[in-house]
């Protein structure tokens, strides 16, 4: 027993001496990459900038008001990402970390002229990504982009992540991005962000991101056109995508305006006329909030509450109805409706998947309504 | 050899025993009618004041008229009608006699007669009763076990008030002479667990038992297991319990400590205050103990598995923090983290050593100097510091001290392996560690019951304390195991 238990120990020595060096990479030998941008660089190429967070700048204290800044961008032409970012590699003393990242930023110029759906392949395959990062599109030069230094944020990524997501659109991730495009009946439906051009806010080289609308991708991932803000909102809402959003409708006649907060955003889809194929049911469900009222309506009285409810509906049926159809006259089908095609008339869906973003067109989808006014605010009537 | 008539002989025989022994006292004196008496003892064992009132007055000054006939022997005597005491003895041998007069009873010979009388009026000096410091409860029974071992079976003695309350005595350590009592109670316990215990604590042959600890390292099973067998306990309501659950007892003279079995892994989380306190409360302070236990062994672990093999699990904003913290570290992590253990287990280590004035000191340079000025001089960052500290405070809520120290131990051991290998190493941990543990035996209780094997209904006792009046294995069916 002793003579085994000093064999072990033994043993254990020897196995943690020549093992020696281990594969542990630690923290100061990483770069952590925040955010990727992917530009277009002529024929066949590409070029990756790479924003790279500093920890030594990040949490310094009193303030990152220094002249330093807390991120560096860098940038390198490739045939492809793999091969921009090696390049960007052999220039780094640290290894790249793209696991943290939190936004792929694509400029609109690449997405145009080049194949897009080569440019996922990678994303996809290497288990090294994190797909839970959002992909945006950037009007403009995303290597721009990615070097604003934003007022309120350390990093511009970061700070367009959160800016999705605290706007209620969480669904925009990497992964949703790969599984909408690589679905047959679904088209992308993927944000367009901007440089805010405002040029009064905080110090010379600081900047807001702005968001520029909504870009629709086809079946190649070109982009078909684009969904203004509230159009995009409307889409986003139709599209299941969306958790909560504002909403101000003007009343009747121009007489005051109604400000609502809508939550518990919903849709469903159906077919009507039995088993048509054709004919498209779109409903939509939300509660709403009453938060401005300067119509003279008195919220105290059932009477105008049910009035309220019933233009409410008509009112978003026919801003989404209108929404609904700008983007099929554009062809591709950002709902999914050829989803749920697919699944309820698989046989039918079978000579129409082709050439969905044509077929699209054909099919007469009608959006319905339905709000719940959940409440109507601590006031009756206006405050006069 | 027996008791020789001649007092003279006798008298040279126990000079000799004694020789060089400063605090061997003999006296003779003689009754009135010229008989001469020897009492021996030795000087600071007995009560002076009880052997000259009960014994000296009543053999000197009374009459002892014994008239002509000396047909009754003067040793019986003397000890049915002349001694007021009530533990009086006759020895016949010259052994015993000498081993009673070590224990510090008072011998009494008489001119020719072949017996020794012993008069049992030890009497020395013992620690009063304290509150136990080790094991200290918010709530319950102040008493803590002394040193005589008389008083504590007395104290168990006073809570179980029932014939099945049993103690066996055995004589432990050819020199010490270490009375051992075996105590438990009849009809509860498994024969078998008692049956194994009476043969180890017969076959112990060692010169002598300081403390229980002796004891413990005598008869349990597994010595090369990081993880005790045996619990050991300064409380006598602890002991109590435990009798009552069906253990044993195995109570050392000289020593508080009395030794529990056998035990499960779990008896060391559990602390007296569990059963003092309102159940659902107890809830909460056994989970964070629970929760605890791991963070004491796991995390030093988990965070060099976490921070230097697996960083795209941290979420970023915390990875980044750390990198921060560790930009300009000189040391990798596995590193750092190791020494800084091996700093604090250092420090506890001094503070145990160190005279009461000074503990100021380490704390001191404990905190000051390897907390603060190591990180303000880029040495150690402050991750480590945090995660060494929790680590530290996690090994203190084990209630039982010894109950803690496997931890400290196999802290090295996740740390090491995990260092090489990252999270694997971190699995091949926790399956070394589980297999151990399930293989483990303490007395033929498997070390992990009732959990595993799974026993529902005793596991009542485990996670949520029930209230007591809830069946919990034995309660209505009395006896039943």
């Amino acid at each position: 027993m002793i003579r085994c238990f000093h064999m072990t120990c033994l043993l254990l020595f020897l196995l943690l001496t020549s093992a020696g060096c281990t594969d542990f990479v630690e923290p100061n030998q990483l770069a952590f990459v925040m955010g990727t941008g992917i530009d277009y660089a002529g024929e066949e190429m590409v070029e990756v900038s790479q924003q790279i967070a500093i920890p030594s700048q990040m949490n310094a204290k009193g303030g990152s008001s220094g002249d330093s800044e807390s991120f560096i961008v860098v940038s390198a032409k490739g045939k492809n990402v793999f091969d921009a970012t090696q390049k960007i590699q052999k220039k780094l003393s640290r290894r790249l970390m793209s696991t943290h990242r939190a936004l792929i930023a694509i400029s609109e110029e690449y997405i145009e002229k080049y194949d897009a759906k080569k440019l996922f392949d990678k994303l996809n395959r290497d288990p090294a990504n994190n797909q839970r990062d959002i992909t945006v599109l950037i009007k403009g030069s995303a290597k721009e982009f990615l070097k604003i230094k934003h007022p309120l944020e350390q990093l511009s990524s970061i700070a367009a992540n959160k800016e999705l997501l605290i706007n209620g659109m969480s669904s925009f991730t990497t992964r949703q991005f790969i599984i909408d495009s690589a679905t047959e009946g679904t088209r992308v439906l993927v944000p367009l962000l901007q440089i805010d051009n405002d040029k009064d806010k905080g110090k010379d080289k600081a900047r807001l991101i702005q968001s520029s609308g909504y870009a629709v991708l086809d079946k190649q991932l070109k982009i078909k056109g684009i969904l203004n803000e509230s159009e995009g909102s409307g889409a986003i809402w139709m599209l299941g995508k969306g958790t909560f959003q504002g909403l101000t409708i003007a009343w009747k006649d121009g007489n005051g305006n109604l400000s609502f907060r809508l939550t518990h955003l919903e849709r469903r889809i159906q077919s009507v006329k039995g088993n048509d194929p054709k004919h498209i049911l779109l409903t939509v469900k939300a509660q709403a909030y009453l938060l401005d009222n300067t119509t003279p309506l008195d919220m105290s009285e059932a009477d105008h509450m049910m009035e309220l409810k019933k233009y409410l509906d008509e009112k978003i049926q026919t801003d989404l109805q209108d929404i609904m159809n700008k983007v099929q006259k554009l062809g591709p089908d950002i709902f999914g409706i050829g989803e749920y095609l697919h699944r309820k008339h698989p046989y039918w869906w079978k000579s129409q998947r082709e050439d969905w973003d044509e077929n699209f067109k054909q099919i007469q989808v009608s959006v319905k309504a339905n709000i719940q006014i959940r409440s109507t605010g601590t006031s009756a009537n206006q405050v006069r | 050899m027996d008791v020789s008539t001649n007092i003279e002989e006798n008298e040279a025989y126990l000079r000799e025993q004694f020789h060089h022994c400063s605090d061997f006292i003999i006296r003779s004196f003689k009754l009135k009618d010229d008989t001469l008496l020897l009492i021996a003892y030795l000087d600071g064992m007995i009560r002076v004041q009880s052997v000259e009132e009960n014994i000296l007055k009543p053999l000197i000054y009374s009459d002892s008229s014994l008239g002509l006939d000396r047909l009754e022997s003067l040793t019986e005597r003397i000890r049915s009608k002349w001694l007021p005491l009530t533990k009086v003895e006759t020895d016949d041998t010259k052994d015993k006699l000498v081993q009673h007069i070590l224990q510090g009873c008072l011998a009494l010979l008489v001119e020719g007669e072949a017996s020794a009388l012993i008069a049992q009026v030890q009497d020395f000096e013992t620690r009063s009763i304290q509150e136990p410091r080790k094991e200290a409860a918010l709530r319950g029974s102040k008493e803590g076990f002394v040193e005589s071992l008389r008083t504590n079976t007395t104290m168990i003695r006073r809570r179980i008030i029932h014939t099945d309350l049993k103690t066996e005595s055995f004589t432990i350590g050819k020199y010490t002479q270490t009375e051992v009592a075996l105590v438990y109670v009849q009809g509860l316990v498994d024969e078998k667990v008692l049956a194994a215990v009476r043969d180890k604590l017969d076959n112990i042959e060692t010169d002598g038992i300081i403390d229980s600890a002796y004891i413990e390292e005598w008869i349990e099973d597994s010595s090369f297991s990081l993880f005790s067998q045996v619990q050991n306990t300064e409380r006598p309501d602890i002991v109590t319990a435990s009798l009552l659950e069906g253990r044993v007892a195995i109570l050392t003279n000289g020593t508080p400590f009395v030794l529990i079995l056998p035990i499960t892994f779990w008896s060391g989380l559990q602390s007296a205050d569990d059963y003092f306190e309102r159940f659902v409360f107890v809830l909460l302070t056994r989970t964070i103990r629970y929760i605890m236990t791991f963070v004491a062994f796991a995390l030093p672990a988990i965070y060099v598995a976490l921070s230097t093999f697996h960083p795209e699990m941290v979420p970023s904003y915390l990875m980044i923090g750390i990198s921060t913290a560790r930009e300009s570290s000189p040391f990798p992590t596995f590193i750092e983290v190791f020494l800084m253990l091996f700093v604090f287990d250092a420090l506890q280590e001094a503070g145990v050593h160190l005279p009461n004035q000074l503990g100021p000191v380490v704390s001191i340079l404990g905190a000051l100097v390897i907390g603060q000025a190591a990180v303000e001089a880029g040495i150690i960052s402050t991750p480590i510091i945090i995660v060494v500290s929790l680590t530290g405070v996690a090994s203190y809520t084990i209630p039982r001290y010894s109950a803690s120290l496997p931890f400290r131990l196999i802290r090295y051991l996740f740390l090491g392996i995990t260092g090489l290998l990252g999270f694997v190493g971190f699995a091949y941990g926790i399956i070394f560690l589980m297999i151990h543990m399930v293989m483990l035996e303490s007395f033929g209780t498997p070390y992990l019951y009732p959990l595993a094997p799974f026993d529902g209904k005793r596991i009542k006792d485990i996670i949520i304390r029930y209230p007591f009046w809830v069946l919990n294995g034995r309660n209505k069916k009395g006896k039943q195991r």
